[in-house]
């Protein structure tokens, strides 16, 4: 699974890392991991200096690719890229609206044992009321590759949690977003229905490494 | 927003029926009520009050329904088997527990109160919090909605502690199964009390909520108590006499009798004051011509107003409490908490303070 980055967010990539690791350790011919590409938009200057902090941190890269903001859909539509994920809310919605899913970086530091990714119930229940129609499809088929990686691993002490996070409605609607990412293979850890609640203290709480579906949204409400 | 009208499709009841009679656990009248869900719409939106306006009560759901069952199989089996339990049941509803009559009275309330407040955020907003795994989730949902119960905000740590939740919620009270959340919670200056299954349940209001409180290290701190317990019954007396005019410190439940009295104004406010729907009680075990009259001067320089106080002079606490008939009744001793339980009584323990040094649950199994 490709995911890219455009952000030396070490702390995300440890652990997409840890994920692979231990994917690994119980299947050392597990093809189902995740491939990490480090995008960088800025000029070649940066180049090698992004090259030799990944190697400082001991940061498994797969691969390098400068691309200029200009060319960066096609760059990640060549490079068959099924996740996008930046600080940049401008530059992740441009990149989804063109169809290919992304995802804002959580900002804060978020020292978790597990990867924790966090999805936004409401456009789930209500697709007809997806900001960004384009990438719908592109976040069906990663979640459920998420479901399948989740799978591997069992209840407690997973690499990798899923977390459900519905803003409006209520608890019913929060129910039929847990159906439907059941019926897309995707198993949730941990769910929260805020029904209108602000959402900046629960999102403090859980700390997410990133957060998909809902096009973009603020992650500090 | 649909939301509301998906509630009022016809659901596969059948199912449900037929496992509600094998398990006998509650009785029938329960799914024949046909209640108007309630359509909370303001101006075509659905309406939720901001937690900072709302009265927040979390309840984790092995207060609100019965779990035991479930429980055992976490016990015995482990984690995995455990959820492996309630996806497979996950049409089958949970029975209510010891906290569902009280969440029920709080709705009741809300009803009340939105006759007389239509655009108003000042009610009582019910939270379930559980360090429940998420896979628990449509089964919980599933029984919300077979109970009728307006429940619109939930917390599935999958976990870890709900505590850090509970304070983004503003939560006014916590009730839980477990001592150790409770307790943390009580650090934390969050309200909250453990609740335990009681085999006999006396009947109670549909029209009022009736919250009953302990005095001492529940509305107020356990100052007396350590007087009492360290000195003596003569000893507290004196102290008692001695600082009638002082006020005592305020106790971990003292801010939701607060909250409850501001919703009781609300109900004066529009002349129902005789009819109103939330009653508050001091049960204690201070009498009436002594130590009492500091209790009393107390909640006055607060500006609490509390319908009943009861000064029992140390006498047992079960039977006056059948007679007022408590949605739930906070006491900070485990002795207490038994005895109301024995007659009936929903109890809840709240473990602040001297006593819990010296308390220790009679019965095996009443701590869980």
């Amino acid at each position: 699974m490709e995911m890219v980055s455009t952000v030396q967010n070490t702390d995300v990539k440890q652990s997409l890392q840890k994920v692979n690791e231990r994917l690994l350790e119980k299947n050392p011919a597990e093809s189902l991991l995740f491939d990490v590409v480090l995008i960088a938009t800025d000029s070649q200057q940066q180049s090698s200096r992004i090259i030799s902090s990944t190697s400082h941190y001991g940061l498994e890269v797969g691969r390098f690719c400068f691309s200029s903001r200009e060319d960066l859909v096609e760059t990640l539509v060549v490079n068959n890229v099924q996740l996008f994920l930046s600080t940049d809310r401008d530059e992740a919605l441009q990149v989804s609206q063109k169809g290919v899913l992304s995802a804002l970086l959580g900002r804060q530091e978020a020292p978790s044992e597990s990867l924790r990714v966090m999805l936004c119930g409401d456009a789930i229940v209500r697709p007809d009321c997806d900001p960004v129609p384009a990438s719908r499809g592109a976040a069906q088929s990663f979640s459920a590759r998420l479901g399948e990686m989740r799978g591997r691993f069992g209840v407690s002490g997973s690499p990798l949690s899923i977390v459900l996070v519905t803003s409006s409605g209520g608890s019913k609607s929060c129910g039929v977003a847990l159906q439907t990412l059941r019926s897309r293979g995707l198993s949730v850890d941990e769910a929260y229905c805020l029904a209108g609640a602000p959402r900046g203290p629960i999102l403090s709480l859980l700390r997410p490494h990133f957060l998909l579906g809902d096009g973009v949204i603020d992650l500090e409400d | 927003m649909r939301e509301e009208q998906l509630r009022t499709e016809t659901e596969p009841r059948e199912e449900l029926r037929s496992n509600e009679a094998e398990r006998g656990a509650y009785s029938s009248a329960e799914h024949h009520r046909v209640t108007g869900r309630r359509a909370r719409k303001v101006e075509g939106g659905v309406f939720f009050p901001k937690p900072e306006n709302a009265v927040t009560v979390a309840v984790s759901s092995r207060v609100l329904f019965r779990t035991e069952l479930e429980q055992r199989v976490f016990e015995q089996k482990g984690v995995e088997e455990y959820l492996r339990y309630q996806i497979e049941h996950e049409n089958e509803p949970f029975a209510p527990g010891p906290a569902f009559p009280f969440v029920k009275a709080l709705e009741t309330v809300n009803a009340r109160l939105r006759e007389l407040y239509p655009q108003s955020e000042e009610l009582f907003d019910i939270v379930l919090v559980t360090y429940n795994h998420a896979h628990v989730g449509i089964r919980l949902i599933n029984t919300i909605n077979h109970h009728n119960l307006f429940i619109e905000r939930f917390c599935m740590t999958g976990g870890s502690s709900p505590i850090g939740y509970l304070k983004a919620w503003q939560t006014n009270l916590y009730l839980s199964a477990d001592a150790d959340k409770v307790r943390e919670a009580l650090a934390e200056g969050i309200a909250a009390a453990t609740m335990f299954m009681t085999e006999k349940l006396t009947e109670v209001s549909e029209s009022q909520l009736r919250v009953a409180f302990d005095g001492d290290a529940v509305l107020f701190s356990d100052e007396s108590e350590r007087i009492f317990k360290a000195h003596g019954l003569d000893k507290f007396f004196q102290h008692e006499q001695d600082n009638e005019d002082t006020l005592l410190d305020h106790g971990p439940l003292k801010g939701f009798l607060e909250a409850l009295g501001k919703l009781q104004k609300k109900f004066y406010a529009k002349g129902q004051r005789l009819d109103c729907p939330i009653r508050t009680y001091l049960v204690t075990a201070r009498s009436a011509a002594s130590s009492g009259i500091r209790a009393l001067k107390t909640l006055r320089a607060w500006g609490l107003e509390i319908d009943e106080a009861l000064f029992l002079a140390g006498a047992p606490k079960g039977p006056m409490l059948e007679k007022i008939r408590p949605h739930i009744y906070f006491d900070d001793q485990m002795f207490h908490v038994e005895g109301a339980a024995e007659m009936g009584t929903v109890a809840a323990h709240v473990p602040y303070g001297v006593a819990q040094k010296h308390n220790q649950p009679q019965k095996p199994g009443a701590r869980k």
